[in-house]
């Protein structure tokens, strides 16, 4: 069984009068372990499609399955639940809660998870050490550099052990160096931690580091490739 | 892994919601003074109009009939000079035997026509203890002319500065007493001025005039009354603990076995003074709900605005996991936060304020004479504040609750941002 499966996902939000056809009958699976790109211009549905996988909004018609679970079945608790049980995010920009040191952010997901503060405090650590950040554990995100505060998310993600990885232009905000060395980092972390990475970008860095490449273009995917890495 | 999946945990939520409030410490700090600014006042304010009720209350009592009066139950309706209390001796010998934390002053209160050579007036006789009435200790300081009567004085007579103008009355002049009696004959007693007052209250220094009890129960006497039974029209009852006065009227009330006699508490005696207090409190309570009006905008715009720029935030963690109810109660901590230390910084400023005017007292004399009458009582030009633990509770959990219903708003519209939305911003 796959690890995520989409049906015929279609979603079409309504502005004024006008229908906008976001997803168009969109299917697609990805497999445990997979680390992959949603590659395509804007407004080809990158967003709207994770905001989907994510629970964050529901599709207008269609399945999605995340571990044999039907997200579109589930009310607003349970998809909240789902988000923090099965799920780590990565967001384009301001991914942190200010007011919380960078440890204090990777155990804020665990600590809602209900895990007990001696294992919170065991995984934030590893997580952060793996990103680099062990040095940076007590500063705030206005302490450190975007490179940093993406990795800090990253640790987050990956420290509350979800299946999958959702990373939403996780570079867009970044230098070639912070890109190149984030990437790194997630596909390193994806391969040693078995986890499930989709991400989007326009970025040509990231997709080169992709294992996977699907192009969407006006709500449906144009194209769907699996790349060898030369490591 | 536990079972508290999607929550919080208390210590979590209220370190959260403590960072976020100094997350901008200017704008925190300026509505937190401004809220413990207006609660200062507002504590500040009421102690002081409690204060001065107090004032007004204790000189009603003390320069009046008592905590508690026992007296004729017709005479509050109609005070004729032969309705009285027969057996004087043999109700305060009762009451004393109770061994209440009280005093007891016998007193006789009459309706009488004062004359002299050059003119005559009607005035409020009464007949005291010289010695042991309280009355001793509230008028005898005022005598401006002459002096206290002496024990066992019975021709002896005190009147006011008021009276005495009316009367052209000086220590030492003559006063004919005159009662008309129930079967229309009149009963005269030759007085003489030993001293003259200034309580400061109209109806005292033109209308009282102070006697032994023996001069004023020849009139009794003339009535019918047994001179042997002591009678009296009222004893008035001075107790140690204002806290006391409602168990020692119970107690008064439960011994007196007689319809003739009842126990009145001093609010029944004063309905006035009662009606004034009621009045001058709802002016009060008007100036507090404004001053919570204040505290209620200056909580609601800080924490609305702070909900507002935290609007991906709140969506970041909408997404992470974290459930409506638990952002909700982030953002409610967050007022309540603000109002315990609102409360505290509050009573900090309020509270020495108060402490220092209630050891100092506010001077008004410049403003009033020397005994301000108001509702048939003086108010005392020096005013100490007063703050009863009544009021420390009622003004703190008033303030307390406003400012927690302050962020009841602010909370719902966090809860209510759904986190695609939030992160779109």
């Amino acid at each position: 069984m796959a690890l995520l499966e989409l049906k015929n996902v279609s979603k079409i939000y309504q502005q004024g009068d006008i229908k906008v056809r976001a997803l168009n009958n969109l299917s697609l699976t990805v497999e445990q372990g997979e680390f992959a790109a949603l590659v395509g211009p804007s407004g080809s549905g990158k967003t709207t499609l994770l905001n989907i996988i994510g629970g964050l909004d529901t599709p207008s018609h269609g399945t999605v399955h995340l571990n044999g679970d039907d997200l579109t079945q589930m009310d607003e608790n349970s998809l909240s639940h789902y988000r923090l049980m099965q799920l780590g995010f990565v967001f384009q920009a301001y991914n942190l809660v200010p007011v919380l040191s960078a440890l204090e952010n990777v155990e804020l997901v665990m600590v809602l998870q209900g895990r007990l503060p001696a294992e919170r405090r065991k995984r934030a650590m590893h997580f952060l050490e793996m990103v680099g950040l062990q040095d940076m554990i007590n500063r705030r995100p206005s302490a450190l550099s975007g490179g940093q505060q993406q990795r800090v998310a990253v640790a987050r993600a990956l420290a509350a052990g979800p299946r999958l990885v959702l990373a939403d232009e996780p570079t867009a905000n970044l230098d070639s160096d912070n890109a190149t060395a984030l990437l790194d980092i997630m596909h390193r972390l994806s391969h040693e931690e078995k986890t499930t990475f989709l991400f989007s970008t326009h970025d040509v860095r990231v997709m080169a580091r992709a294992e996977r490449i699907i192009t969407l273009r006006d709500g449906s995917i144009e194209s769907d490739k699996t790349v060898q890495i030369q490591e | 892994m536990s079972t508290r999946i999607n929550k919080l945990p208390l210590a979590t939520l209220l370190q959260l919601s403590w960072r976020n409030l100094w997350r901008h410490s200017r704008r925190t700090l300026i509505t937190l003074f401004s809220i413990a600014a207006g609660f200062a006042l507002a504590v500040f304010s009421i102690g002081l109009q409690d204060g001065g009720h107090n004032s007004m209350i204790r000189n009603a009592i003390n320069m009046g009939e008592g905590h508690i009066t026992i007296q004729p139950s017709a005479y509050l309706a109609s005070p004729a000079n032969y309705i009285f209390i027969k057996n004087g001796a043999g109700l305060l010998a009762d009451i004393k035997k109770l061994k209440l934390k009280a005093s007891f002053a016998p007193r006789i209160s009459l309706r009488v026509l004062a004359s002299t050579a050059s003119n005559a007036v009607g005035v409020a006789l009464e007949g005291l203890d010289p010695v042991n009435d309280r009355r001793r200790e509230t008028l005898g300081p005022k005598i401006t002319r002459g002096a206290w009567l002496e024990a066992g004085d019975s021709r002896g007579l005190l009147i006011g500065t008021g009276m005495a103008r009316k009367l052209k009355a000086k220590v030492g002049n003559k006063i004919v007493i005159m009662s008309g009696k129930q079967d229309g004959n009149t009963e005269a007693q030759l007085g003489r001025v030993r001293g003259i007052f200034k309580s400061g209250v109209t109806e005292l220094d033109s209308f009282l005039v102070i006697s032994d009890l023996s001069f004023t129960r020849k009139f009794l006497v003339s009535e019918g009354a047994d001179d042997v039974r002591r009678p009296v029209t009222r004893i008035a009852v001075f107790v140690d603990e204002t806290d006391d006065i409602g168990f020692i009227k119970k107690t008064l009330t439960s011994v007196i076995h007689s319809d003739d006699i009842v126990v009145l508490d001093w609010q029944e005696m004063l309905p006035q003074l009662v009606q004034y207090i009621v009045i001058d409190d709802a002016f009060s309570y008007v100036m507090l709900v404004l001053i919570l009006i204040v505290i209620l905008f200056g909580i609601v715009n800080t924490v609305l605005m702070s909900v507002l720029e935290r609007t991906r935030e709140f969506g970041l963690l909408r997404a992470l996991g974290l459930s409506k109810n638990y952002l909700l109660l982030l953002v409610f901590f967050e007022s309540l936060l603000l109002s315990l230390m609102a409360l505290v910084v509050g009573w900090l400023l309020g509270g020495s304020i108060h402490a220092y005017f209630a050891h100092t007292g506010i001077d008004f004399s410049e403003w009033l004479e020397e005994g301000t009458q108001i509702a048939g009582t003086v108010m005392d030009p020096v005013i100490i504040p007063e703050l009863s633990l009544d009021r420390i509770l009622q003004l703190s959990g008033v303030v307390f609750f406003v400012t927690l219903a302050s962020g009841i708003y602010p909370a719902i519209k966090a809860a209510r941002i759904t986190p695609v939305q939030a992160l779109r911003t």
